[in-house]
């Protein structure tokens, strides 16, 4: 992680009586490492939707992610069932799931290209297209909203000189509202990448901006 | 430990864990009697363990309060084709947070929850469906789960049982209405979660076409404590129909939100006034929702007396649902949160049903323009008789849920979208 000082790692990030680390409330030090491939199938499905890093043009799929595919399978009884792990993995890969993406899919588990279109357009996660290296998605729901979630949305847009739904300039945002992210208690809920940051106010917004930008690399995803 | 605030108020046998990073860990879990529920269902056997759920009214955490034990006995008792399990850990419902915590700070306790309740309606596969954003929460999970793999408490020949059950971890993609345990099913199947017309049932016609139990992780979690302890013990909690402990969600403006783990009954303004430490900057109440945005707003007066349990809350006029309590001071804008919760409908109605598709997305639409102070009184009769055409004439309840909000405000809180209207009014003459 980068040095910039950064308030709010997390869960219930400076109320109550909190006295534990970001990684025991994340639970990073009991997870660890996640295996690339998978680990073992019964969590092959549970990976990523969202990283920083993405491959647009990277093949479905090859090395571990061929292996992880190949363990998602597994799961189900039939190949269709492995339809939203599979397009999860596609959008982890490349960053979005474009409708050429989608007709690849459709290849691998022998279903009709319309018909996972069809699918993967219901969904609200599958990006339909390219977005910055960090997806915020700011909770605006009713619990978030009455603590002044929309304030918070504002300011990631001022910070992140974006609009809603746009991709700013230098390539590394895209900010939206997001509908109820089961935080509640923990309001303003955000999502970034694959990680939550909780009891979110205004004012720690530029920090997290500048938290993000400085790290680059990605590891926050 | 605290977790972020605590209560003695409470009665924690569920969120023992939270707060505690070393709950996660297998050796922690046995060694606190973990997986002992689990060989003792094996030497029951089935039927006796759907017993023991049912002798403890144990009813359903999602929303809908049915009893479990008599949920899986619904299920063939000579399984002629495979059964499933699913969890629904798809937890979606505006307010409610209690999911994603148990499962992060204690997941052994689900993972033994589900198996115990697959090996009772005779499953061999089992599902854990988070909704898509839980990647933090399913990633522990994941790794619990290997851990049970590893350690024989999972896969098969579980405990040298001779019983195998798989469990898989599942992650949706980001839709509400898959917390809908038929449009669960078809998510799970690869398809677009939308809800199924009932019968058939789950129990006959389930995921894959095969029979299929649908338990919210809340419910499963409670299950090693009923199996260990049994039935009897667990209705030392709570009321009589509405047995055993429940968290609470709390959200808003109260000084302590968060979960807190009560016994079924708790009354309400004791939750809001002691547990939570009051109302936000010593503001006076104005509004609760008490079981998540599909259920109808209680005035701050409606509140006095109120119990929390399933009957209790209904007498009240409203519904428990999953006891995703939010609190809302004096200075809250009635309307705008009315029409937030609406937006949200509107955008996560599955568009199969014509009522929901259009009412929730002209519901919005009207009280967008009312917040606007372009709305007229006539308005709100549109919105009552949009709200009667979209209650009980759908797939599923999610129509209805929009509806619950909007008619029990318009019936609450009139005179604020009545001043709303007529601002705007005098603003278009002035």
């Amino acid at each position: 992680m980068s040095g910039v000082p950064f308030k709010n790692p997390g869960w219930a990030g400076n109320t109550g009586e909190f006295d534990l680390t970001e990684a025991q409330v994340r639970g990073d030090e009991f997870v660890g490492e996640r295996p690339k491939a998978g680990g073992h199938p019964s969590g092959a499905s549970s990976y990523p939707y969202m990283l920083a890093e993405k491959r647009p043009e990277a093949k479905l799929f090859e090395g571990d992610c061929q292996a992880r595919f190949e363990k998602i399978l597994t799961r189900y009884p039939n190949r269709q069932g492995a339809l939203l792990p599979t397009l999860a993995l596609a959008q982890e890969v490349r960053g979005h799931v474009s409708p050429e993406t989608m007709d690849e899919v459709a290849a691998l588990l022998g279903l009709a290209p319309a018909y996972v279109r069809g699918v993967a357009t219901f969904y609200t996660m599958y990006n339909k297209r390219p977005v910055g290296r960090f997806l915020v998605q700011v909770c605006t729901n009713i619990s978030c909203n009455l603590c002044g979630a929309d304030d918070v949305m504002e300011a990631f847009l001022r910070y992140t000189d974006t609009e809603p739904g746009e991709t700013s300039e230098d390539g590394l945002f895209t900010v939206i509202e997001a509908e109820c992210l089961a935080g509640c208690g923990f309001p303003t809920c955000v999502q970034i990448n694959s990680r939550y940051y909780e009891n979110v106010t205004p004012a720690d917004v530029p920090g997290i901006v500048e938290h993000l930008k400085a790290d680059r690399a990605g590891s926050a995803g | 430990m605290a977790y972020p605030y605590v209560s003695d108020r409470e009665v924690r046998l569920l969120s023992k864990g939270f707060g505690d990073p070393k709950a996660r860990r297998l050796d922690a879990y046995v060694e606190r009697g973990g997986y002992q529920a689990l060989r003792k269902a094996f030497g029951m056997g089935p039927d006796a363990v759907i017993d023991e759920v049912k002798a403890s009214g144990l009813r359903g955490r999602g929303g809908a309060g049915f009893p479990a034990g008599v949920k899986w006995s619904f299920m063939p008792k000579e399984p002629t084709r495979p059964h499933y399990l699913l969890c629904n850990a798809d937890e979606s419902e505006p307010g409610t947070f209690k999911d994603r915590e148990l499962i992060r700070w204690d997941p052994h306790q689900l993972i033994e929850g589900v198996l115990i309740a697959a090996y009772a309606i005779r499953a061999k596969q089992a599902y854990v469906y988070c909704r898509g954003e839980f990647f933090e929460t399913s990633s522990v999970l994941a790794k619990a789960l290997e851990d049970a793999y590893a350690g024989g408490y999972a896969g098969k020949d579980i405990l040298g049982s001779g019983v195998d059950i798989d469990v898989t971890v599942h992650l949706g993609g980001g839709a509400y209405i898959c917390g809908e345990e038929t449009a669960l099913m078809n998510s799970i199947e690869g398809r677009r979660g939308q809800p199924r017309v009932k019968p058939p049932f789950p129990a006959a016609v389930g995921v894959f076409g095969m029979p299929t139990t649908v338990n919210n992780v809340e419910t499963l979690t409670a299950v090693p404590h009923i199996v260990a302890n049994g039935g009897a013990w667990y209705r030392q909690w709570g009321t009589e129909k509405s047995t055993g402990t429940k968290l609470f969600c709390v959200s808003g403006h109260v000084n302590k939100p968060g979960n807190y783990e009560l016994p079924l009954g708790f009354p309400l303004m004791d939750l809001i006034e002691d547990v939570c430490g009051g109302m936000r900057n010593g503001k006076a109440l104005k509004a609760v929702i008490p079981g998540g945005s599909s259920v109808p707003i209680l005035t701050a007066a409606e509140c006095r007396g109120v119990n929390l349990d399933y009957e209790s809350v209904q007498a009240a006029g409203t519904m428990l649902g999953c006891a995703s309590v939010i609190i809302m001071d004096q200075d809250t804008h009635m309307v705008k949160q009315v029409r937030r919760m609406v937006d949200f409908y509107a955008h996560e109605s599955c568009g199969q049903c014509t009522p929901c598709r259009e009412g929730t997305a002209w519901m919005a639409k009207i009280l967008r323009r009312i917040e606007d102070g372009r709305g007229t009184a006539e308005d709100l009769d549109t919105l009552l008789a949009m709200s009667r055409q979209m209650t009980g004439t759908t797939i599923c309840v999610l129509s209805d849920s929009a509806a619950a909000p909007v008619v029990s405000s318009i019936n609450k809180f009139k005179d604020e979208y009545m001043a709303l209207i007529r601002r705007g009014e005098r603003a278009g003459v002035a």
